[in-house]
């Protein structure tokens, strides 16, 4: 049923560590049952403005997408990838054509064929539309169907993390049929309105402002799948609401639950009640304090490095975040393929700091400050970033740095600061989303310093960093890729491009009593296929 | 008919200076958006977890965002006169729709809260101004100051606290329960459940304010030279208070009442997001956040036509209890 892997086609999917027999006969989760049919579970969700992952990022889209839409692959416990749409696929020893071999009964929610004109038109959708389009897809040049069941990617260059990206969170299957209308892609009514999917789930109720509601696809294309029979989510937006359900087991699994660790710890004593922070490997949630390289004094390196000795990130996730955090230690999430340990640290020193930024030219001047700056925090994670700037303020208030801190009101208000350059310092954050061309490279290519959020906002600019970057998006050998992007980070670290901050305190809250939970680094932004309840 | 042309010209001149108003409340309203830092585009863009400058550019000129001030209000007014409150940047559905979607829940909110709390509220303030020193009237003075005093969220999560943690007898939050029950009296009761707490909340606010006022009222009355004049021609106590003063107490509290259920928005906005009420309250707060212009312009809008009809009518009300306004 599936093809054997040559040498060179493991060197272009490195991440393949095996072909699994099928996704869902996966032996996964802490489960000791036999798992059963039936049941509904009830998640959450904080409101979202399309169901289609193809066309929007973010968990809000993505973890009913996952469920409402099937991909060509999943991504199982340590990024192995599995089949799913595609039952196989081969690579081309010049790595720049990958044959995919589609599951040939699949059929969409309103019972039409899936077929290879689906995935590519899919793929077309995604690579036009989604943010991180360009940066997934931008280097498939062309895309064939010779048979009904069999697609073709023709690739410029080799693409390492292609497999990573044809999961359903992001690049979905989606049908031809109800889309290819002519009709912008961003604003299609049918990405809200009878939805009609290709995955284990089917949309049988969608009221934007009350819940969503999913049901079981009776006509699935794998087997006896999926076990549950519904899932809900309600709209829950206010965070102390949302702990009181998950106490009271008014919501019985929520991942990206947006609890604080002081939550945390009060949903641990709950009985019933369990917390974990797997399940965010890949999506790498990291925090820092970007700084406005443009102008002075965070133009100058050692001012930055006196700031990094200032501020000890070690006492932030071990006081601060309840030691329910690690520190960040450049660019990557510590569960990310590419992580790298190895690299600068500034130990906490206080008296340094200080003589450094005298050595720079800013010594304490006549009213008794070095210098002040205005510190902005963004909306969308006070948890997170409320106690890191206040700490950071206190941190250079004993260097005699004044620190205004500015609370954006809304989400608009920082991200046309930040995106116009017109800030000094803000509290940010972002996902690697896994692939570094996806989530990392975006904050140092040269050719990245754009008005846009979450691009190289900072503007930061290094011939030797983009030669690295460039290399390391085309290079197939695993171990290799590994070598370039330790040496990345190394480099980002090294020159302070960002001060990075602990990581992010993500947490999935579940209830006693849910079997097979999902154990890919996605957690649950993976389908939910083989999740099941206990009686 | 000659004696009832001075009303009719007098609300005639009303509903004039009402369309000045909106007018005014309409272009007002633009101008402050418009003047904050930050557009739809943006926080569209960024939600979408990042884009490319030639999207954002593609963006800012579908929603006409590119165009200057003048003209984006130009354009508007000419829409909001046909009828057209915009479409919606985020939900990408006309306004008119959105609002009409959610002010059911709302308006079912605001008057379960309102009504309670008047009629609670006129009964505790009309007993406790009658003794004056005692419990009663003690408990509604403190009753009127917490009311007032505690903020609306964290009254609303005490009583998630009290009676769906700790007795957990209603849900903590939405409106109605996904089990998916499908008759009407099963929907009704379900939706009923799911009302009691956040209405309480509210209405304990409002029931704050009513008891307090009803008690004024009462006692300001009940020292009239009238109530003497019916006590001294020996009628009943009972005819006392609720035909002779009562009815003249409630004046103040029927012209709160109007003008408090035109603030039924506002009223909303905390209550509906602590229980996740899937009303105009909720809307509005996301549409802030979002800054989904069009969406937020509407119920702006909308909210300050509730405003100016609401007086309207408690002021033809008005006339009706008090006939002395008639003739001034």
């Amino acid at each position: 049923m599936f093809t054997i892997f040559s040498a060179n086609q493991r060197r272009l999917l490195p991440l393949i560590v095996a072909a699994f027999a099928a996704s869902a006969t996966l032996p996964a989760g802490t489960a000791f049952a036999e798992p059963k049919q039936g049941g509904s579970l009830t998640s959450f969700s904080t409101g979202y403005r399309t169901l289609n992952p193809g066309v929007q990022s973010g968990a809000a889209t993505g973890a009913p997408g996952s469920q409402i839409f099937a991909g060509l692959v999943t991504v199982e416990k340590g990024y192995e990838i599995a089949p799913y749409l595609a039952k196989s696929w081969s690579v081309s020893d010049d790595q720049l054509t990958v044959t995919f071999d589609l599951v040939e009964d699949a059929r969409f929610h309103d019972g039409v064929a899936i077929t290879g004109e689906d995935v590519k038109f899919s793929l077309e959708t995604v690579k036009a539309n989604h943010p991180f389009g360009r940066s997934m897809f931008g280097s498939v040049e062309s895309i064939d169907v010779p048979e009904p069941h069999k697609v073709v990617l023709n690739l410029s260059q080799p693409v390492p993390g292609l497999m990573l990206s044809l999961q359903p969170l992001l690049m979905p299957i989606m049908p031809k049929h109800i889309y290819d209308d002519g009709q912008d892609m961003k604003k299609h009514p049918r990405n809200m309105e009878d939805v009609v999917g290709s995955g284990p789930f089917k949309v049988e109720e969608n009221i934007p402002a009350e819940r969503l509601t999913l049901v079981r696809n009776e006509d699935f294309f794998i087997a006896d799948r999926p076990y549950l029979d519904r899932i809900a989510y309600p709209i829950v937006k206010d965070p102390l609401t949302r702990v009181l359900m998950l106490e009271k087991g008014e919501i019985a699994y929520a991942p990206f639950s947006g609890i604080r660790p002081n939550d945390a710890k009060r949903l641990e004593n709950v009985d019933g009640v369990n917390m974990t922070t797997d399940g965010y490997d890949a999506i790498g949630y990291i925090h820092y304090l970007e700084l406005n390289l443009r102008d002075k004094p965070f133009s100058d390196r050692n001012v930055r490095e006196a700031l990094a000795h200032a501020i000890d990130t070690d006492f932030l996730s071990k006081v601060i975040f309840g030691g329910r955090t690690v520190p960040g230690t450049g660019p990557l999430h510590t569960g990310n393929l590419f992580y790298s340990a190895d690299t600068p640290h500034y130990d906490a020193d206080l008296d340094k700091a200080a003589s450094m930024l005298d050595e720079a030219g800013y010594p304490k001047g006549e009213n008794g400050e070095r210098f002040s700056f205005t510190l902005d925090i963004p909306s969308w994670a006070p948890q997170a970033h409320v106690p890191m700037a206040e700490y950071i303020q206190a941190q250079m208030a004993k260097l005699d740095i004044k620190v205004e801190l500015r609370r954006a009101p809304d989400f608009g208000t920082w991200v046309k600061r930040i995106s116009s350059w017109d800030y000094e310092a803000t509290m940010n954050g972002s996902f690697n989303y896994p692939d570094p061309v996806i989530g990392m490279h975006r904050h140092f290519d040269c050719d990245n310093i754009k008005n846009v959020i979450w691009s190289n906002t900072q503007g930061y600019c290094d011939p030797e960093m983009d030669k690295m970057l460039d290399a390391a998006a085309i290079e197939t050998d695993f171990e290799a890729r590994k070598k370039i992007y330790a040496d990345i980070q190394a480099k980002a670290q090294q020159d302070l491009a960002m001060i990075y901050m602990p990581q992010d305190f993500s947490a999935t809250v579940y209830q006693d009593g849910i079997g097979n939970l999902p154990d890919s680094p996605f957690g649950g932004l993976a389908p939910l296929t083989n999740v099941y309840l206990e009686d | 008919m000659v004696k009832s042309a001075p009303v009719v010209k007098s609300v005639l001149r009303k509903i004039a200076s009402i369309l000045l108003l909106l007018l005014a409340v309409l272009v007002l309203n633009f101008v402050l958006i418009y003047a904050a830092p930050g557009d739809p585009v943006e926080a569209l863009v960024g939600e979408m977890g990042g884009a490319t400058p030639e999207l954002i550019a593609e963006l800012r000129a579908t929603y006409g965002l590119d165009r200057p001030l003048w003209q984006q209000i130009g354009v508007y007014l000419g829409n909001v006169v046909q009828g057209d409150l915009g479409h919606s940047l985020y939900y990408d559905q006309p306004v008119t729709t959105l609002i009409a979607s959610r002010i059911g829940p709302t308006l079912l909110l605001i008057t379960t809260a309102l009504f309670s709390a008047i009629i609670v509220g006129t009964i505790l303030g009309v007993f406790s101004a009658q003794r004056r020193n005692s419990t009663l009237s003690h408990f509604v003075t403190v009753l009127s100051l917490a009311g007032f005093s505690a903020p609306v969220f964290w009254i609303g999560i005490m009583l998630i606290l009290l009676l769906s943690v700790s007795f957990p007898i209603f849900p903590i939050s939405g409106m109605t329960s996904s089990d998916g029950t499908t008759s009407t009296l099963g929907y009704a009761m379900d939706v009923a459940h799911h009302l009691v707490l956040p209405a309480l909340t509210l209405g304990l606010i409002y029931l704050a304010f009513y008891s307090r006022l009803a008690r004024t009222s009462m006692i300001e009355v009940l020292e009239a030279d009238y109530i003497r004049t019916a006590r001294a021609k020996g009628l009943s106590r009972r005819s006392v208070v609720y035909k002779h003063a009562l009815r003249n107490a409630i004046l103040p509290i029927v012209t709160f009442a109007g003008l408090q259920f035109g603030q039924v928005i506002s009223g909303a906005v905390l209550v509906e997001t602590v229980f996740a009420w899937p009303g105009l309250g909720t809307l509005a707060f996301d549409s802030i956040l979002r800054r989904d212009t069009p969406t937020l312009l509407g119920i702006l809008f909308f909210s300050s036509l509730m405003v100016v009809v609401m007086n309207l009518l408690t002021d033809l009300l008005y006339r009706r209890i008090d006939p002395r306004i008639k003739t001034s």
